[in-house]
């Protein structure tokens, strides 16, 4: 299964009103590895994250074209509700994002929405989900308590066991260790390692080291444009390149 | 040279008297303010205090009103208020949501946020007239509880759709894209995340709304206020006895005016009792939740 | 797509409700039309609007309201001429130079002020002020001109001074520090940076103002006096178009010329409210801020 293409995007560009913020993008994001999309600020690494689930839809002025497949469905066809997308397409954002709500109720959340569940089917899921977000130790004996009482890179690991808690196939991540401190860092990218067993993950990082450390595969933007996208070593080692070389060792961005 | 820095000292004393001028003018008329506030509401509650008993805000009138309580009025009053507040409330905050969650910046938004200024600007002897016209006349429910209910329901519709837009947009965007990205549909991240955060502000914003309902006389003077009832009412088709109303017959149309002032002096009591009492607790919570702000 | 069409459904009933304050509009419009045109059937536009003489209830009646419009339009300018000097310093006050303690207790002040029912303010005027005046100044009544403007412009300080304070908070902080960084006083950049910056803004408080005071009804009614005739001197009585609609309509028999000369009065009241609103709307969406970088 694994290296098998699970989101293929197909020419897309991308506008926010006359601004062309994607210029025919085209690439294939494979099952269950880590793809880091890299590239200095303002290169569309973090739009293109958002059109992989929709995000984008909530902004007003934006259109998209080309298409984007995930399990081989165009998701911008027409026919297809954002709303069945983001479930399977979960997203974990820069700032930690905690529902004003107790840790429980933040996991127990969407589920409920979603699905007819007993309690006692909830509260395995929120346990499960705490226990893959490896926060479940932290976190056990004050379920009920404010999420907001939590530190920052426990509001983060929250954030994602209420991301998985959806059991979403693809986990989306925008910077998501920006706002933390080097400690919480260190444990959301072991997590990261962990989690690619059972998800596919893309996330948008600006830390050179980050994409080095975490990622199979990587992708290099600049101005709108993939320039390069490869297996992660390679990119770090001997890029094809020399725009990229250039970003990686600190010439410029 | 020397000459040069004593003139520039001479110009900054000058710029700084002005200065002090111009400040002295400023606090000046912050006093003033403070201070007639203050005069009227101590010269009320000077003149009025005396009448206040049990009695008074329990009995009905007596003696072509020249005795005995104002009871009908606080409750007809009560009646009104609640009354508004269901109808302008519900619709109000619809209003709002859709103004912040759904609706697209452009023409349509520009028209109906225009719409709520023009009908906030709608002067409160027209709401009469309009209530009159259509409520009592073309829909004839005559004058009743339910035709000024619904006139101070429309009157009070942009003080509510301000405070919950402002309260709508309060709640952080990211509250919106964390259950939006969790797959969660629109309608119930606005019902299940954003109005639960919004509507401590919706409340309290919406008493000031409250507030100008109760104290509001010429929209009701048409509609549903009548000059003296002997029972309450039983119906929502019934004419109401309201304390605004009831200060201006006492002062105005009322037998011995002048002998039934401490009678009026107390009414105008209550009334600025209810209505500043309530602001002054929508004022403090909203202060007490600025400072406890969890986001 | 079920699921979407609800969501779709969902949208388009909160835009209906969101419509609802034009149509809430469209529904005064229609009452004041229903029960105020018919009247030009009797007399002219001209006859009515420019007619000098208000002799509803005579043999033969006379319905010009040429003097009602004067009263409107003095007691309004007065209130303006008080309430905007007043408003504007205690908005640069609170927003420019007091202390934070001072400045809630201004705030909070303000915010009574403005929820003092109208009924309030004018049984204050009419039995405090008035027969102070009466006295001091030795007036053959207390009820005039000058007593209405004052309590109007209490009523409409509290809108020209928030509105003005919110235009004073938006000017942003990097011109301020650009002035004080050149040296200037505080004097200085207020008055020559902070002021004209926000100065759409006041504009818009202070239209916003008058429009209060024009349609305000029962100050008017209860402390203009009730005189018909176009004023000679500042202490003369007039009779403002609200004051003699809420006059005069418990009165006058249904659907009589005298009852559509009202709800015609009505009808200029709301276009000129109307007006205003309208006024102040495009002011303050035409000069709306965009970025720091324009002005």
């Amino acid at each position: 299964m694994e290296g098998s293409t699970i989101i293929n995007v197909n020419n897309v560009n991308f506008y926010y009103d006359a601004f062309k913020a994607l210029i025919d993008i085209k690439m294939d994001f494979k099952k269950n590895l880590v793809t880091a999309l890299i590239g200095p600020s303002g290169c569309g690494k973090s739009t293109l994250l958002r059109l992989l689930n929709r995000m984008n839809d909530l902004i007003d002025g934006t259109r998209v074209e080309g298409e984007i497949l995930f399990a081989g469905q165009n998701i911008y066809a027409p026919d297809v509700d954002p709303v069945e997308i983001r479930k399977k397409i979960g997203m974990v954002f820069q700032k930690p994002n905690p529902f004003p709500k107790s840790i429980y109720n933040n996991i127990s959340y969407g589920p409920k929405l979603m699905w007819n569940l007993a309690k006692s089917d909830i509260d395995e899921l929120v346990e499960r989900s705490l226990k893959q977000a490896v926060l479940w130790d932290e976190v056990k004996d004050i379920l009920d308590r404010s999420a907001l009482t939590l530190s920052g890179g426990q509001q983060q690991r929250l954030c994602i066991a209420r991301a998985l808690a959806m059991k979403p196939d693809v986990l989306l991540m925008d910077e998501p260790t920006s706002a933390l401190d080097p400690i919480s860092t260190a444990k959301i990218e072991e997590l990261i390692d962990e989690l690619k067993k059972d998800y596919t993950i893309i996330i948008v990082t600006h830390n050179m080291q980050q994409a080095a450390r975490i990622s199979d595969e990587t992708a290099f933007f600049y101005i709108g444009k993939l320039i390069e996208y490869n297996k992660t070593e390679k990119i770090f080692t001997n890029p094809d390149v020399k725009h990229t070389e250039d970003y990686i060792t600190g010439r410029f961005g | 040279m020397n000459s040069i820095s004593k003139a520039q000292n001479n110009s900054m004393q000058w710029r700084y008297f002005k200065q002090k001028l111009f400040f002295s003018t400023v606090r000046l008329s912050a006093l003033i303010i403070v201070l007639t506030l203050g005069g009227i509401i101590f010269h009320i509650v000077f003149n009025g205090i005396g009448v206040i008993s049990w009695d008074f805000i329990t009995q009905y009138p007596t003696d072509s009103m020249t005795k005995g309580g104002i009871m009908p009025a606080i409750i007809g009053t009560l009646y009104l208020t609640v009354g508004a507040i269901s109808v302008g409330l519900p619709l109000g905050i619809v209003s709002a949501i859709y103004l912040t969650e759904y609706a697209k910046q452009g023409k349509i938004i520009r028209i109906i946020k225009v719409g709520i200024n023009c009908l906030a600007g709608v002067p409160s002897v027209v709401f009469g007239l309009f209530g009159l016209g259509f409520f009592v006349v073309f829909l004839k429910f005559g004058s009743s509880i339910l035709a000024g209910s619904l006139t101070l329901g429309f009157l009070i519709l942009p003080t509510i759709i301000g405070a919950s837009e402002e309260a709508l947009k309060s709640v952080p965007q990211t509250f919106r894209e964390a259950s939006l990205a969790l797959g969660v549909s629109k309608w119930q991240t606005i019902f299940r995340i954003v109005l639960p955060n919004a509507l401590p502000g919706i409340m309290t914003g919406s008493i000031l709304g409250i507030g100008r309902a109760a104290g509001e006389t010429a929209p009701i003077m048409f509609t549903a206020a009548a000059f003296f009832t002997s029972r309450l009412p039983g119906s929502i088709f019934d004419e109401v006895m309201a304390l605004p109303y009831h200060i201006y017959v006492l002062a105005t149309a009322g037998t011995n005016i002048e002998q039934t002032r401490p009678i009026q002096f107390g009414t105008v009591l209550v009334l600025v009792a209810l209505v500043l009492g309530v602001d002054l607790i929508a004022i403090i919570i909203r202060s007490y939740m600025r400072k406890q702000k969890r986001w | 797509m079920n699921r979407q069409r609800k969501e779709k459904l969902i949208k388009i009933i909160f835009f209906i409700f969101a419509l609802i304050s034009i149509i809430i509009l469209g529904m005064i419009l229609f009452s004041l039309f229903r029960e105020g045109l018919p009247l030009f059937k009797k007399i002219s536009i001209y006859d009515f609007v420019f007619g000098l003489e208000w002799y509803p209830t005579a043999d033969t009646p006379l319905f010009g309201i040429f003097p009602l419009i004067v009263g409107s339009v003095i007691v309004t300018i007065f209130a303006t001429l008080i309430a905007v000097p007043l408003g504007v310093l205690s908005a640069v006050y609170i927003s420019e130079i007091a202390p934070q303690s001072i400045k809630e207790i201004l705030k909070s002040s303000i915010e009574l002020l403005a929820g003092l029912p109208s009924v309030v303010l004018g049984f204050f005027g009419m039995v405090v002020v008035a027969p102070w005046m009466q006295e001091t100044f030795d007036l053959p009544t207390g009820l005039n001109i000058v007593n209405a403007s004052v309590i109007l412009a209490i009523m409409a300080i509290p809108t020209i001074s928030s509105i003005s304070e919110d235009a004073l908070y938006a000017v942003s902080r990097e011109f301020k520090e650009a002035s004080y960084a050149l040296g200037a006083t505080k004097f200085e950049t207020i008055t020559r940076i902070i002021l004209p910056s926000a100065l759409s803004g006041i504009l818009t408080a202070v239209i916003l103002g008058m429009s209060r005071a024009i349609g305000e009804t029962m100050v008017v009614l209860m402390v203009a006096g009730g005189a018909a005739a176009l004023p000679e001197s500042i202490f003369d009585s007039v009779r403002p178009m609200p004051a003699s609609i809420a006059a005069e309509m418990g009165e006058a028999p249904y659907r009589s010329a005298h009852y559509q000369a009202l709800f015609a009065t009505g009808i200029v009241l709301f276009f000129m409210t109307m007006m205003f609103n309208l006024i102040a709307d495009h002011i303050s969406h035409k000069f709306k801020q965009v970025g720091s970088g324009t002005l």
